[in-house]
């Protein structure tokens, strides 16, 4: 769709967003590989277990949220599924 | 350990309640209570101690006026017992059934042969034969009245006691109060709900004799651990190194058996034969809990 | 050793179970599976349900206002499956930006349907008023252990709206390894929506055609007469632009998840997600304003969007649990084959005030760039390029969220929380021109709205 590209003011974003990429793969492949140190003992647990160190810890509030900034902005998803579901879009 | 130490109850407040210290069944006990009612944790924790002395003195074998004691001097002559009593013999009888034998409560006259003192006093193939015949649950005639012992056999609540002690401590409180609280009898221990919301027990469990190890330390929202094993316990002879778990039916210790195992379960007692259980597979220990889907830890 | 090939082990297990409860006189409690004591979760596993409900109102100044109230039931079966079922109804009303530009006269849009007209004062950004439709989705998820190490969950998705329906599945595999401490997941999702607005879909840059009928009774009044030969004619015309009833969208989205526990206060997590949409993917009530060179609209034009998307995104988050609070930061990079890239920063801190309660201020960050079509009119002067449209969102902009929450534990162990945010959407120029009249009007009308919500869990 370049073909119809009629504006100017985004040359400069290539470049920061190969570097966000970039830094955030490598620091992804370095946590992969480095993981087997990183961890608790099952019995290290109880603040991980707590609700509130959940990674979504309110599950609805994420939902709603989603739900409003899809139809909202331009962007969806990246946590969870950014897929369709209405027509709000 | 054969005299009683002094009965009392020390209160010490921690950070979120308080924590009652008394001594029984040869283990420092203590009842943690998330509640800053000071009155209410001095009742609770008498009424917990109190349960805990009540068994002992009516199931430990030191004890010359127990019904331990009463069972074990019968010659041979039927003798009454209380539903409490038949209710723990129906308990060991389950128990005796599921091992099929190895766990038996009338094993205790090995003692007589095996001194487990770190030695490398290992006793004669013929002593433990002799042994053997006193032992034998099945044996053991009994019902919801009487028991019928056959003379100089013996009987020990040991395997089973304090981990049945820790669960009628936990009955009785919770009759009492529904305050999250914790009964820790020597390291045989059970909680009734999480300390706070979500904020589990933290329990360290000492592993006597593994001087060199750090306590480890469990979080324990509710539910119930206990320990068996127990490394002082043990005779070393020609690198071969014996546990003081028997075999009641060899009379013969059991070999590679981990020097200790952790159970979780619901109740106490259950997580105390468990975990005696899963230490008579020996190598197979660790195989054993993890098939039957129970949450442990093990010590080699 | 004869126990474990004499007795099948499951037995032991279930004969101590009733022996414990005989000799203690209690109910039986299963000693059930491994983490049974050590997570709050598992460790409430009587199979009971639980509800989580929530009603959101979402209230935009001048513009659309939302209505959303949501149940989710969830219940954990004997083999560790967990079953979550969620019924979201939301019903939404007002004025929605229709992409045409604020004029210094009076302009009159049709309504979508083509029945009747509706007028924008000179300098306002032009809304389209017309805006209710009810929505109801339903999900069901199905997660549950498939083997040591593997979890996999399947879903399915299901939203209706009046003129709206959308059908989804999703799947995935997730790979506990290091203790439990690291999981590997993989996802899929697939959705397959039909829009049969009202009104029908207009042709790309077809001209809003004359609206036919004003109104119903008017209609019925003038029944014979002159009028019907206009609205005939009229219907006819309108009918011109519209190309079908209804028309179709599919969306296949792949993630990769990645979460590491770093240690005990700490948690982290990667996405990779890609996904590609294809089919009708334009706004059919969304229009550009054709003006000339002083800047006056001469016509208005239905949007045109490429026929096919390819998002890409990728997500870091991390939980850490100091003393008392939890802090919760998440950065997203999203870009797309429509030029579109974003960034979005989201941190929350729970802050415990007891035992019982807390409160949690959240501050979200997010900025766009413009899609490669996107302008915010087309000009005479110029051909017709081959997609354009002047949808504000996906326009260059950047948008904020201030929000607090406020929740507590009830003296019967059940949840209650309030949350309230507001959120504010800056649209940008980037770059274009303004001629004339259009100089002197807003074209990147900020946007403010309020969020309130209502939890309750029991």
């Amino acid at each position: 769709m370049k073909t119809f590209q009629i504006k100017k003011n985004y040359f400069n974003a290539g470049l920061p967003s190969q570097i966000i990429k970039c830094s955030l793969l490598s620091a992804a492949i370095f946590l992969a590989s480095g993981c087997s140190s990183l961890g608790v003992q099952p019995w290290e647990r109880d603040l991980l277990a707590k609700e509130e160190m959940a990674l979504t810890s309110s599950p609805i509030d994420s939902a709603l949220d989603d739900h409003i900034y899809f139809s909202k902005e331009a962007s969806s998803g990246g946590k969870g599924f950014g897929g369709g579901g209405c027509g709000c879009n | 350990m054969k005299k009683n130490p002094i009965r009392q109850l020390e209160i010490t407040a921690t950070d979120d309640g308080y924590c009652l210290r008394f001594y029984a069944m040869a283990s420092p006990c203590e009842v943690l209570v998330a509640s800053k009612d000071n009155q209410l944790a001095l009742t609770l924790g008498e009424l917990i101690a109190d349960e805990v002395w009540r068994i002992e003195d009516k199931y430990s074998r030191y004890q010359a006026t127990s019904v331990c004691t009463a069972i074990n001097n019968s010659g041979g002559q039927a003798l009454a017992i209380d539903q409490e009593t038949y209710l723990l013999l129906n308990f060991a009888d389950t128990c005796y059934q599921l091992s099929d034998g190895v766990f038996d409560i009338t094993s205790g006259v090995l003692r007589q042969v095996w001194q487990f003192d770190g030695s490398d006093n290992i006793p004669r193939g013929i002593d433990v034969q002799k042994s053997l015949e006193n032992i034998g649950w099945h044996k053991v005639v009994f019902d919801e009245h009487q028991i019928i012992m056959p003379n100089h056999m013996e009987i020990d609540f040991g395997g089973i006691g304090k981990e049945y002690a820790v669960d009628r401590a936990m009955i009785i409180a919770n009759e009492f109060t529904q305050l999250p609280l914790l009964v820790n009898l020597g390291g045989d221990l059970a909680a009734n709900k999480p300390r706070k919301n979500n904020v589990p027990w933290q329990v360290g469990i000492e592993h006597p004799g593994f001087i060199e190890r750090k306590p480890m330390v469990v979080s324990l929202l509710k539910g119930a651990l206990a320990t068996s094993g127990d490394a002082k316990r043990f005779l070393f002879k020609d690198n071969v190194r014996y546990s003081h778990i028997l075999n009641a039916k060899t009379g013969w210790p059991v070999v590679q058996a981990p020097r200790s195992i952790t159970v979780v379960a619901p109740q106490c007692i259950q997580a105390g034969i468990l975990a005696t259980l899963a230490l008579m597979q020996g190598p197979q220990a660790e195989g054993f809990l993890t098939e039957q889907e129970i949450k442990f830890w093990a010590i080699r | 050793m004869q126990l474990t090939h004499k007795k099948a082990p499951i037995n032991i297990k279930a004969a101590l179970t009733i022996a414990t409860s005989a000799l203690l006189g209690t109910l039986p409690v299963i000693a059930n599976a491994a983490d049974d004591t050590m997570t709050p979760a598992k460790a409430q596993q009587e199979s009971s349900w639980d509800f989580e409900s929530a009603f959101l109102y979402y209230s935009e100044s001048d513009r659309v206002s939302a209505a959303e109230a949501v149940i989710s039931a969830q219940k954990t079966l004997e083999n560790e499956a967990v079953l979550n079922l969620k019924l979201t109804i939301d019903s939404l009303t007002g004025a929605s930006a229709t992409g045409a530009a604020a004029q210094p006269n009076v302009q009159t849009f049709t309504r979508p349907s083509g029945k009747g007209s509706y007028q924008t004062q000179a300098g306002k950004t032009p809304l389209d008023d017309t805006f209710k439709d009810t929505r109801v989705q339903l999900n069901a998820q199905w997660t549950q252990p498939l083997a040591e190490k593997y979890t996999g969950s399947a879903g399915v998705h299901i939203s209706k709206e009046y003129d709206y329906l959308s059908l989804g599945v999703n799947g995935n595999l997730a790979y506990d390894f290091n203790n439990k401490n690291s999981t590997f997941s993989v996802g899929l999702s697939y959705f397959q929506d039909t829009f049969e607005p009202e009104g029908g879909i207009p042709l790309a840059f077809a001209s809003m055609p004359l609206a036919y009928d004003n109104d119903d009774d008017e209609y019925s009044i003038d029944e014979g007469g002159e009028d019907e030969t206009v609205n005939s004619a009229g219907k006819t015309a309108f009918n011109a632009t519209r190309r079908t009833d209804s028309d179709n969208k599919t969306t296949a989205d792949i993630m990769f998840g990645f979460t590491q526990v770093i240690n005990r206060r700490m948690i982290t997590q990667f996405n990779y997600s890609y996904s590609k949409v294809d089919g009708y993917l334009n706004d059919p009530f969304k229009m550009l304003s054709l003006v000339n060179s002083e800047g006056i609209a001469q016509d208005y034009l239905y949007e045109n969007r490429p026929n096919s998307r390819v998002k890409q995104s990728v997500f870091a988050q991390t939980k850490y649990h100091f003393e008392q609070n939890v802090i919760d930061i998440s950065y997203r990079y999203m870009w797309d084959d429509w030029a579109i890239d974003s960034h979005t920063i989201d941190s929350r801190l729970r802050i415990p005030l007891s035992g019982q309660s807390y409160i949690e201020p959240h501050i979200r960050f997010y900025q766009q760039s413009a899609a490669d079509f996107y302008q915010p009119f087309l000009a005479q002067s110029n051909a017709i390029p081959g997609f354009a449209s002047a949808d504000y969102r996906i326009g260059e902009m950047s948008a904020y969220t201030l929000g607090v929450k406020y929740g507590m534990k009830l003296s019967d162990g059940n949840d209650l929380s309030f949350r309230l945010e507001y959120y504010r959407q800056d649209p940008k120029n980037s770059g274009y021109q303004a001629p004339g009249a259009l100089a002197e009007v807003e074209l990147y009308e900020s946007v403010e709205a309020i969020i309130a919500q209502v939890s309750y869990s029991f």
